[in-house]
């Protein structure tokens, strides 16, 4: 009787394990899983488009399906997230600098500048936003220094994609006065840079705060990335926008997390998925949602919607990264500085 | 029998209290410790350059003395209320007295953005306001505005209590003996009210001193201007400093620390005065 039990007992149980272990097996070889940790301002382009796109273009090439874990936060949060065990296949961030975190922490080992585009997947320029009818007539860097202007952007330690507002205040001063005597001018840069931002109100910790601060009323001018802007006037807000003459080239980087996709085993989905990223159709929804493209027939389609400015600079006339950590937001750096100078009144 | 049941009190107690001591080891000495050997670590003289560095040391000011003036007043306000609540009736009592918790439960941001709608420059009181040069939000009115409203139980609920425990007799006598009502107050209540009033501000200030998510959304966060302590921790997290970020903290957490110290000695100085 009690032998019979446990006979049965244990067949039901072989039969259950070899039922999940099917089961596991034939799900295994169809679904893959990656998972995505990128930064906010893309989620849109990626959600809707790109990764729709490419689940299609997997299914047909390879029959599997894929499926995608998205992880959305502010880029440096995410560089650390994935620095701190966030398994993310791919990663997107909206600075060069916070990939360049990761790579530091030995979990990027390939050259990710290697491949198209150095690595670069999208495109955008600063830009100034102001009130429907502009009252306060803002077509500058200039015109955010005059009194009484009231000026947001995020805080640069705070938000890492703030940097590039304020790398763009600062490489304009230096484009400007390069462009009147034949020399950039840091002195001259600095003075800029200074001037606007004491007509700074409010800086939030990241640049989707700011432009919210700004809806709420606040501010008559606000720095931004143009396709943060963008994106809220297809979401059918007001708020107009202008390039100054005078900006920096932003670049998002997009790579592979070897790590991670080697202890996945989703190196090859996870290389065709940053390729994808850089094909026409996904370049195409990169533009619709406000970014500019980077690969040059797209970019050519859309170059009414995205007038290149007359004096555009990109990271490299600042000298890099590297050195944009040290000289204009280290110890002794501009920034820095500038906040001391003002507070001190000298 | 009894000694039995005795001793396994006693061995419940050892139990009791080992248990209770792993529990606040891990969940409180743990990480505070880590911060401050984190910190320490480094080194003291990389720590008190980074505690020194002019925003830091900004922050710092700013952070301390938002939280003395919301300790003042809020020492005020909160006997006030504890007063009305314990000595006087009205309709909806039971409401407010619920009521008065209520800023524990809300998340602190949502507190900020409240703040920021009602008295930002945009709204009306803001407007009215900067008519007359007053700013609220985006200055230090606003970010002590938003410390009153998360800490606004503690003095409430820690004088409460007492205050109901409080004797009336003694004031009736103090009546009789010719005492006109505020110098009863200020002689014979506020001494036994003390040591809880101190209980209560001390605490508010040790949460004040940490407060983020509200602050950080009335501040302005201005470095050297708006920026508080917590906010200016945040920042150099966010910007791979750690050490700067634990060098600051590590300020808070031996300012905390000395006033719960200091609490402590207080309150042992009015149980002995009041016995």
């Amino acid at each position: 009787m009690k032998a019979r039990f446990i006979n049965s007992l244990f067949r039901t149980v072989l039969v259950v394990a070899l039922t999940l272990f099917i089961v596991n097996v034939a799900f295994s070889q169809k679904e893959r899983t990656l998972i995505l940790g990128a930064y906010t301002v893309p989620k849109e382009a990626y959600e809707k488009e790109v990764i729709p796109a490419f689940q299609v273009y997997w299914k047909q090439k390879t029959g599997e399906v894929v499926k995608f874990e998205e992880s959305y936060v502010a880029s440096g949060a995410q560089a650390r997230a994935i620095i701190g065990g966030l398994e993310a296949d791919v990663a997107a961030l909206s600075l060069e600098g916070d990939l360049q975190k990761v790579v530091e922490a030995g979990l990027i080992t390939h050259d990710w500048k290697s491949g198209p585009n150095k690595g670069m997947v999208t495109r955008s320029v600063v830009a100034i936003g102001y009130r429907p009818g502009n009252p306060k007539n803002i077509w500058d860097w200039d015109d955010l220094t005059k009194p009484g202007i009231e000026v947001l952007y995020p805080n640069p330690k705070t938000s890492g994609g703030a940097m590039w507002d304020v790398n763009a205040i600062y490489g304009a001063g230096l484009m400007i006065s390069e462009m009147k005597t034949g020399k950039p001018d840091p002195a001259y840069a600095e003075n800029l840079l200074m001037a606007v931002q004491k007509n700074v109100k409010v800086m939030d910790k990241s640049g989707r705060e700011s432009v919210s601060t700004f809806e709420r009323g606040i501010g008559d001018a606000l720095v931004t990335y143009e396709n943060e802007i963008l994106l809220r006037q297809m979401e059918g807000k007001d708020l107009p926008f202008v390039v100054p003459k005078a900006t920096i080239l932003i670049e998002n980087p997009t790579a592979i997390v070897d790590k991670y996709v080697d202890k996945h085993g989703t190196r090859e989905v996870a290389e065709a998925f940053v390729e994808f990223c850089f094909n026409e159709q996904s370049q195409r929804a990169f533009a619709k949602y406000g970014f500019r493209p980077v690969v040059p027939k797209i970019a050519e389609e859309f170059k009414d919607k995205y007038p290149v400015p007359e004096m555009l600079f990109d990271i490299n006339y600042l000298g890099g990264w590297g050195e944009v950590e040290k000289t204009i937001y280290g110890a002794d750096g501009v920034w820095t500085r500038i906040v001391e100078r003002i507070a001190t009144g000298k | 029998m009894k000694t039995l049941s005795n001793s396994g009190v006693l061995g419940g107690d050892v139990l009791l209290k080992t248990a209770v001591f792993s529990y606040v080891g891990i969940l409180v000495i743990l990480p505070i410790l880590y911060v401050s050997f984190q910190a320490l670590g480094q080194g003291f003289g990389k720590v008190w350059a980074d505690i020194l560095q002019p925003s830091a040391l900004f922050s710092l000011k700013l952070t301390f003395f938002s939280a003395i003036g919301m300790a003042v007043i809020n020492a005020i306000t909160g006997v006030a209320m504890a007063w009305v609540m314990v000595r006087h009736n009205f309709p909806g009592k039971p409401i407010i007295n619920s009521l008065i918790d209520l800023p524990f439960a809300l998340p602190t941001n949502v507190t900020g953005l409240m703040l920021v709608i009602l008295y930002g420059p945009v709204s009306l009181l803001g407007k009215f306001l900067k008519i007359r040069g007053i700013e609220i939000i985006y200055a230090q009115p606003g970010i002590i505005l938003a410390l009153l409203f998360v800490t606004f139980p503690f003095v409430v609920r820690s004088v409460q209590p007492v205050l109901m425990e409080l004797d009336k007799d003694i004031e009736e006598a103090a009546a009789t003996l010719g005492a006109r009502k505020f110098t009863t107050f200020r002689k014979v209540i506020l001494p036994h009210l003390m040591p809880s009033i101190l209980t209560g501000v001390a605490l508010a200030f040790s949460r004040a001193l940490g407060e983020f998510g509200s602050v950080v959304v009335v501040a302005g966060n201005i470095p050297m201007k708006t920026q508080v302590a917590p906010v200016f921790i945040y920042g150099e997290i966010e910007s791979y400093n750690p050490r700067g970020a634990l060098a600051v903290s590590l300020v808070l957490l031996i300012a905390s620390l000395l006033i719960l110290m200091l609490l402590n000695v207080l309150q042992k100085w009015g149980r002995e005065r009041g016995t």
